[in-house]
């Protein structure tokens, strides 16, 4: 079986690191705790997309971090773009399973963080699932 | 034997747990887990926006209820963007493709009940659609 914890936020400036510490109506949710019966986590679920607020091109990442993570932190590229102008940009972004296999530990913290690197597209909104395995 | 599940609804504000409770012509489908089922074993979510303000946000599936045996589990399914366009223009569309979560493996309850809720969270894009199918085996 399997367990889902999920994180999000807004990266707002390129080459930032962001913590992802919401869940949209959840505004403080706490820490994200490795759950008890947990033995690793198994997939990493991954949405984003920019606003386009800007001419230029990026591209997005999520670090994975905290005492949760024996192994130390991991870091995954999840989102590329550009705009020619900042005009009429307009889109929907399916999300993303990426298949892993992360060692954990129980009962202490995971801190998830999104960033832009690059040049600064105005902002990107960044969501990410863990999928736990039991 | 599988056994399907569909609910969809209107997301029309941000950072809010809405709860999907229709499905189009049947106006209050049962949210009862089948009888014979261990698992919610595959999802399907599909969610845009109409994009009628400009900014970003990204998508959640909340699975709850007394039908989950190991509490809500919260879903990242999508994510949408808007810039205004120039005077004189028009926006393109929003097309939500499906995201297929396979071997989703969550512990349910039969004969017990599920909540499912969606939000958009981050920015307002305007009113978003959600629609949710869960497949149980």
């Amino acid at each position: 079986m399997k367990l889902y914890r999920s994180r999000e936020g807004e990266a707002t400036g390129a080459d930032t690191k962001t913590q992802l510490t919401t869940l949209g109506s959840e505004t403080a949710p706490g820490p994200l705790l490795v759950p008890n019966s947990a033995k690793k986590i198994s997939a990493v679920i991954v949405a984003a997309c920019e606003n386009f607020a800007a001419a230029t091109s990026f591209s997005a990442f999520i670090r994975l971090e905290g005492p949760g993570l024996p192994g130390g932190p991991e870091v995954f590229g999840v989102l590329a773009g550009g705009a020619a102008v900042a005009t009429g940009g307009n889109a929907a972004v399916l999300a993303q399973t990426i298949e892993v296999d992360i060692p954990v530990t129980v009962g202490n913290e995971i801190l998830i963080f999104g960033e832009m690197a690059g040049t600064d597209i105005g902002q990107t909104s960044m969501a990410v699932t863990l999928v736990f395995d039991k | 034997m599988s056994k399907t599940l569909l609910t969809e609804g209107d997301l029309t504000a941000v950072d809010t747990r809405t709860l999907l409770t229709t499905q189009g012509s049947v106006t209050a489908p049962s949210l009862v887990v089948p009888s014979g089922v261990k698992s919610i074993a595959k999802i399907l979510v599909a969610v845009a926006a109409e994009g009628l303000a400009d900014g970003s946000a990204t998508f959640l599936l909340r699975l709850g209820g007394n039908a989950v045996l190991n509490g809500e589990q919260a879903i990242i399914v999508g994510a949408a963007g808007r810039i205004a366009v120039q005077a004189g223009s028009d926006a393109a569309p929003q097309v939500g493709r499906l995201f297929e979560l396979d071997a989703a493996d969550i512990e349910v309850s039969p004969s017990d009940t599920l909540t499912i809720a969606g939000e958009m969270m981050g920015q307002d894009l305007g009113t978003a659609r959600m629609v949710v199918t869960l497949i149980f085996a």
